[in-house]
């Protein structure tokens, strides 16, 4: 039944891995409801921008013309993670999968089903990473300065704003009293 | 720029911080014209709401006049004298198209702070902590406004300053929790607190028709402003309020009770020294002395409307509601959705909330206007400040 196999997907989305590759891998899923057509996500998924604007400032992306992109990202002790994705090859799918050489290997997988009603579109974001053995410390949520679930959960809200009003939120820079007068 | 920041508990300080900037297309730029405190900002001061950060510019209630535009701004023009709703709405989304705006499902520039407080964000409010969005506040020379075409109201030429101000943040909280009663002819609704929010609540529980209004409240001040404007007033520390609802309904209660207090609530006996215990100890952020009192004092099936703020508050008792068989109704203010009808209530005189602006302030004496509004000092309702 499909209710039944939506929910299995779904049932590992805890912000951690099953227990056997605790510290080895996170596999972490976030949705979110765009009130908006298939088509119409699909194609701002497709656009180059895209991804770079809504990942921002978690991971900085700088699109390739081989649909392939550079992903940096901050991690503790002042280290900095690199890898280059692409999109995967069957064109049905949407997504990214890292190539050979990642520091930290991922998939991200977006997933789009219709909405009941007219509520859009269901859009789910699944990320797994595969950190190798010696990158990690004390487990996944250590690896970056985010953890991943947050991460798919504001991509996707990010995501959501920029379909919906052609903006994502942000606050910086503003004033405020520290840094010199403004957060940045 | 100047601008008032919080810097930790009961710590204030107007500090020289950069001016904002159009970060987005939908940004305007305002230079406020004026600015007020709201009983909300003593949650922030009084520290029972994490996620503020030192430095923070605060404020949330204000109008001004649009100085900058950003390129996809159609609507507000340089030079407009607006009023803006303390929440950050974007027109677009699902909740904004139900009128739902402090809901907005993209306003949120640091979803991952509000996720796990509450399951899912809500909108962003302007010098509201960071768990809300963490937007750069209002008490300061000017203030970015995202969405303007949504969420700046052009203010009629007969409309003030002052009343404008007010149309932001006390109006439209206390208008709305006058709606949640969906007032029906001989409907008797009651108001706990006479701050800003207590006092439009029941000025727009007339305004709807209600038979009359009780506020409720322990400064005389208050309770005389409360009269004004038409209620019944009753000073919660001199007498029993449920038995005095009794006596005044017939033994009905009151068909609605409004909650225009919030988790600073002051009270009397066990209960109320059972919640300062818990709260000086963090156990428990709230007081709900007054919610507690308006769910006893209700009607049966009644409508229970929460407009002050709480924060996660432990033994609630539900038992109240189902066994009553109340109707809760409760929200942070969805401003964007009556605005409009407030400021056509206030050109035909029906709305009067400037008389709330008691004590007038530069800028620069921020944190004494705040002092004086906190302790309620002069009878304060509303400090205001001009930049
Ligand atoms: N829902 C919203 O969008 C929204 C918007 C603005 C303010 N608020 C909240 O509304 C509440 C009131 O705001 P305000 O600006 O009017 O605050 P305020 O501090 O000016 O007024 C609160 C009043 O409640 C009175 N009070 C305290 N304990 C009481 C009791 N047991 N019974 C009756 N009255 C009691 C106080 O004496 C005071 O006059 C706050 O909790 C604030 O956070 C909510
Ligand atoms: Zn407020
Ligand atoms: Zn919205």
């Amino acid at each position: 039944m499909q209710a039944q196999s939506h929910h299995d997907d779904l049932a590992h989305q805890d912000g951690l891995a099953h227990d056997d590759d605790q510290d080895r891998a996170a596999s972490v899923s976030a949705a979110v409801t765009i009130g908006k057509s298939a088509n119409e996500v699909r194609s701002l998924w497709l656009d180059p921008a895209t991804l770079p604007r809504i990942m921002e400032p978690m991971a900085r992306i700088t699109p390739r013309a081989d649909h392939t992109a550079d992903w940096e990202m901050d991690a503790p002790l002042g280290r900095t993670l690199h890898w280059r994705t692409r999109r995967p090859e069957e064109t049905d799918r949407l997504g990214w999968t890292t190539v050979d050489g990642a520091d930290v290997p991922n998939t991200g997988t977006l997933i789009l089903r219709p909405a009941p009603g007219d509520r859009g579109t269901e859009v789910t974001l699944k990320l797994r990473f595969d950190p190798p053995g010696g990158l990690l410390g004390s487990g996944i949520a250590r690896l970056f300065h985010v953890v991943p679930r947050e991460m798919a959960m504001k991509a996707l809200y990010n995501f959501r704003a920029l379909a919906l009003t052609g903006e994502v939120p942000t606050t910086e820079p503003q004033p405020a009293a520290r840094n010199g007068g403004m957060d940045k | 720029m100047r601008a008032l920041c919080w810097n930790g508990v009961n710590d204030l300080r107007v500090e020289t911080v950069a001016d904002p900037e159009i970060l987005n297309p939908k940004d305007v730029i305002l230079k406020v014209g004026l600015s007020t405190t709201c009983g909300s900002d003593l949650h922030l001061i009084d520290g029972l709401i994490p996620t503020m950060r030192e430095g923070d510019v605060l404020g949330h209630e204000f109008m001004g006049e649009v100085v900058e535009v950003g390129s996809e701004v159609t609507k507000v023009k340089r030079g407009d004298r607006v009023v803006v709703p303390s929440f950050v709405s974007c027109g677009e989304c699902f909740h904004c198209a139900q009128e739902q705006y402090s809901l907005c499902d993209t306003s949120h520039p640091k979803p991952e702070l509000a996720e796990p407080i509450l399951g899912y964000p809500t909108a962003g409010i302007y010098g509201y902590s960071h768990a809300f969005g963490g937007y750069s506040g209002a008490h300061a020379e000017y203030v970015r406004v995202p969405f303007a075409d949504v969420d700046c109201f052009i203010v009629p030429e007969d409309v003030s300053d002052e009343t404008a101000l007010f149309i932001s943040d006390a109006a439209p909280t206390g208008y709305m929790g006058a709606d949640f009663c969906n007032i029906q002819q001989g409907d008797v609704i009651a108001v706990w607190g006479c701050g800003g929010v207590g006092l439009m609540a029941q000025q727009s529980a007339k305004i709807m028709g209600a038979e009359f209004v009780i506020a409720i409240d322990r400064y005389p001040e208050r309770l005389a402003m409360a009269e004004a404007l038409g209620a019944v007033a009753i000073d919660y520390t001199k007498v029993d309020v449920v038995e005095m609802l009794k006596d005044l309904t017939g033994g009905r209660g009151p068909d609605a009770c409004i909650d225009a207090v919030g988790m600073e609530a002051g009270g009397r006996g066990i209960q109320q020294a059972y919640d300062r215990v818990k709260q000086a100890l963090y156990l428990e952020t709230d007081r709900g002395y007054a919610l507690r009192q308006a769910m006893m004092a209700c009607r049966k099936g009644g409508t229970l409307s929460v407009l002050g703020v709480y924060g996660l508050m432990d033994k609630f008792p539900m038992g109240m509601i189902i066994n009553k068989g109340l109707t809760v109704r409760a929200a942070q203010q969805h401003g964007q959705a009556y605005v409009p009808r407030l400021l056509e209530h206030a050109q035909r005189g029906e709305l009067t909330p400037a008389a709330m602006a008691t004590h007038h302030f530069s800028l620069e004496d921020g944190p004494k206007g705040y002092d004086m509004f906190k302790h309620k000092t002069d009878g304060c309702v509303r400090a205001v400040f001009k930049p």
